[in-house]
């Protein structure tokens, strides 16, 4: 016993060695990196519901066809119904106003509405698997909805939250009854090959009702002169021409699509590494997510391009999400 | 550092609901897959260590070849098996501490067996010439060898802990991270090293590293009294 308080004791004086000697870290820095650009027409970024279509074309790991899979489609219309009434919508587009004093999300001026009467949880439906992108998650807005619709109906949603890519792959193994992303392309692929399909009252599958807007960040002192571009594809330019630092998500996710987009055609940047081999002295793959992608822009005093309600999030606390 | 570590502190005392919660499904998730483990493994050590039969050099390179199966190939593995698609699909296990579990068990039994293994190995030849000289049969002198391997089993047991107290990979994969559900400590510090909040998963770290402490300290103090 007195070998065990010895190094108990021991691990406490270390730490209180450590916690009043240490350098104290510049944790809640203030964050240089800011929005240079935004609100430009090819900066909207849609996020989109989609319910998974429990006749899709499933096929397993070898490709072979798999038709019984289970999907909770009562579970993933209730809460798609909820989101997209008064209630439900009312509450995305309120969030974050009150704490960063801007809107994060806005709705779409022809989203889609739902009155449909939503059902309380039964045993077989109650568990909802929603796959989804980490903006709405690392914003804190899915911690802020679903608490109030799984109060009301009695449902439990397991939220898997990754990149647009994985999360999207993950509804075609399978796992996920719904998904909210925001890559359009992706999304129109999805409903065409059958993973998605119209649930009763609504008019198409790909149920696009918010958006925000992805903002072109980067040093303070802006050394290529974002401010004063156009648009953003001239901004863009202005960055690939100057070779001045930009962090790239690199992980298929929206925002990576999105990115990827926005270069100057004939320098050619897909996903495949090899597409930007030559441009590796200023263009940074970091496949991390935003927050950490953030945090080496912040260091590096690089470019990037993130959506607004993960960088006022992210300035909101002190450099970290 | 030193705001990680005030950070740390601070969360342990304010008992923050979701720390509790990544708490206790990390102590079921670890000690259940280790105490697995140890039971399957146990047994498969010592037979592989003190028994000679045909087929035990396969065996062992096999098993020694499992020891260094990735985490995340193991994860990707259980993944595909139990995938809304996979074979196993009907036993809707994917993103739950079970399915973790069994992940965990497939990672650690083949440490807990090398382990034993290489005990076994060491004494089993002496142990056999005086259970001979005892006259003592063949099931006997196997509880004389488990006996004989207290120590070693609890070293094994520390090992089988350790890992699956440290594992991310497989966990990730299996589990999902999902938040109330499947998030334990280290896949809670991925998370927040992929938000950027590094400081905050170095105090998860820290409070990780404690766990393991006290549990290492207290077995140990346990097979010393075993040792003597």
């Amino acid at each position: 016993m007195k070998k065990l308080t010895a190094i108990l004791l021991i691990l406490c004086t270390l730490l209180a060695l450590a916690g009043c000697g240490g350098a104290p870290r510049a944790d809640s820095l203030v964050v240089d990196t800011c929005i240079l650009m935004e609100a430009d027409e090819n900066m909207i970024n849609n996020y989109s519901l989609l319910a998974v279509n429990p006749e899709a074309p499933f096929v397993d790991a070898d490709g072979n066809a798999v038709t019984d899979v289970a999907v909770n489609t009562v579970g993933a219309a209730a809460l798609i119904n909820w989101l997209l009434s008064e209630e439900g919508e009312a509450a995305a587009a309120e969030y974050g106003f009150a704490e960063y004093g801007e809107h994060l999300f806005y709705l779409k001026e022809d989203r889609p509405i739902s009155t449909a009467e939503i059902p309380a949880a039964t045993e077989e439906t109650k568990l909802i698997r929603l796959s989804t992108t980490t903006s709405v998650n690392d914003s804190g807005l899915l911690g802020f909805l679903l608490p109030l619709f799984t109060e009301k109906y009695g449902y439990e949603v397991d939220v898997y939250s990754t990149g647009t890519g994985k999360a999207i792959s993950n509804a075609k193994m399978g796992n996920a009854d719904l998904i909210l992303v925001h890559s359009r392309s992706d999304e129109e692929a999805f409903v065409e090959d059958g993973f998605s399909y119209v649930i009763e009252g609504m008019d198409s599958a790909r149920l696009n009702y918010m958006y925000n807007y992805f903002v072109l960040c980067g040093p303070s002192d802006d050394p290529a002169g974002v401010r004063e571009a156009a648009s953003v594809l001239d901004a863009f330019r202005a960055i690939a021409e100057g070779k001045y630092r930009f962090i790239s998500r690199g992980d298929a996710s929206g925002t990576h699509k999105k990115e990827l987009k926005l270069w100057p055609e004939e320098l050619g940047i897909t996903a495949e590494a090899e597409s930007f081999a030559p441009y590796a002295d200023w263009y940074v793959s970091a496949n991390a997510g935003m927050g950490a992608c953030l945090v080496m822009a912040e260091e590096m005093h690089a470019y990037i391009l993130t959506d607004k309600a993960t960088f006022l999030t992210f300035v909101a606390n002190g450099g970290v999400l | 550092m030193s705001s990680s570590i005030q950070k740390a502190i601070e969360l342990i005392l304010s008992a923050d609901r979701e720390l509790l919660n990544i708490l206790s499904t990390t102590a079921r998730l670890s000690l259940t897959s280790s105490v697995i483990a140890l039971l399957l493994g146990v047994p498969l050590g010592l037979l592989l260590g003190g028994c000679r039969f045909r087929g035990r050099g396969i065996l062992l390179v096999l098993n020694r070849t499992l020891m260094g199966m990735p985490p995340v190939v193991c994860g990707l593995l259980f993944y595909l098996l139990f995938s809304g698609v996979g074979p196993f699909r009907h036993m809707r296990l994917l993103f739950t501490v079970e399915l973790m579990i069994l992940a965990q068990v497939v990672l650690i039994t083949p440490i807990v067996t090398g382990n034993m293994e290489t005990a076994a190995a060491g004494i089993a030849p002496a142990l056999r010439e005086t259970a001979l000289g005892l006259g003592l049969g063949r099931g006997r002198r196997l509880l004389l060898l488990i006996r004989e391997c207290a120590y070693p089993i609890l070293t094994a047991y520390l090992l089988a802990f350790a890992r699956a107290i440290a594992e991310v990979g497989a966990v990730a994969m299996v589990g999902g991270a999902i938040a109330w559900k499947t998030n334990v400590m280290t896949t809670a510090i991925m998370q927040y090293t992929n938000r950027g909040n590094f400081s905050l998963g170095i105090a998860l770290g820290l409070i990780l590293m404690l766990l393991s402490l006290i549990v290492n300290a207290a077995l140990s103090l346990l097979q010393r009294r075993l040792g003597t």
